[in-house]
């Protein structure tokens, strides 16, 4: 772009406005990464218990949770390495990000308090989930993560009064719908756009 | 084309113009990110990025990742306070019976 003093008119600082402000738009790379191992660990996690407690004598199945907290780490790494590396943030990103680091912190306050009646824990896990994944889909204005909050709710209620036989399904029916399809469709969606 | 005469000097320039519509947009933004946007040469964008600086209109912090230099810039609450007016003063240009 050149820097010339000579005048411009309305039109061409209208464009160059437009222009550069369309050029910042949200576009959160590592996005599909986190939903998809996410997506990934819990659908394991939530499938593993169910089978273990189904199929198994094994007295703690729950202690398949525990492979989350690895995950935690991973995330945080992977997010602490890609986010170096972004040369701008706009304030979508970091109200993204912000929202996600939040929702972890609450997730983390609910085990606490919740710690000794796992059990019930599922349903409330859900319908906490569902208002990141609803900003994530309101911010990069991606209908099958606002679609995928949608399901989070409605599974939530399953998870609760859909009695043993369907209950323990709740959670890895949400991670399909809420995280791996949204993720896979997002993450086709970046390459393409980054063609 | 009628021209402009009273729209402020500093913002009224291609490419001082252009960082400073990128920078209304994000937190803070780095030089090489600046740069690839308005797709400018270094030296252009310094000193159109100095003269912002001198204007008080943005924020320019350097400093040194993994040994090598990085220019963060960030615009400030005069740069937002004249890049809105400047704005609003494009829309009286035209649309002048609004």
């Amino acid at each position: 772009m050149e820097n010339e003093e000579k005048q411009m008119t309305g039109e061409e600082s209208l464009k160059i406005i437009t222009e550069m402000i369309n050029k910042t738009k949200t576009n959160i790379r590592q996005s599909s990464f986190h939903l998809l191992f996410w997506g990934w660990l819990i659908f394991f996690c939530s499938l593993s218990e169910y089978l273990l407690f189904k199929f198994t004598d094994f007295a703690s199945p729950w202690y398949v949770w525990y492979f989350t907290i690895p995950g935690v780490i991973v995330s945080l790494v992977y997010g602490f390495v890609k986010g170096r590396k972004e040369t701008a943030w706009t304030y979508a990103t970091m109200l993204y990000v912000w929202t996600w680091i939040g929702f972890m912190f609450a997730a983390l306050v609910l085990f606490i308090i919740e710690w000794k009646s796992m059990e019930s824990i599922a349903p409330l896990i859900l319908t906490l989930a569902a208002l990141p994944t609803l900003l994530s889909g309101c911010i990069l204005k991606f209908r099958p993560l606002i679609i995928g909050a949608a399901s989070f709710w409605i599974l939530a209620l399953v998870a609760h009064f859909g009695g043993p036989g369907i209950a323990p399904l709740a959670v890895p029916a949400a991670m399909l719908t809420g995280y791996l399809i949204p993720g896979y469709m997002l993450k086709r969606k970046n390459s393409h756009d980054a063609v | 084309m009628m021209q402009f005469k009273e729209l402020d000097p500093l913002l009224h320039s291609q490419l001082r113009l252009a960082v400073m519509s990128l920078l209304m947009s994000v937190e803070e933004a780095e030089f090489s990110f600046l740069q690839e946007k308005t797709q400018a040469t270094s030296g252009n964008l310094s000193i159109q990025i100095t003269k912002l600086k001198d204007g008080g209109y943005i924020s320019v912090v350097k400093k040194f990742r993994k040994n090598y230099p990085l220019t963060l810039c960030k615009i400030t609450p005069l740069g937002k306070q004249r890049f809105t007016e400047y704005v609003k003063a494009l829309k009286e240009y035209l649309n002048p019976e609004k």
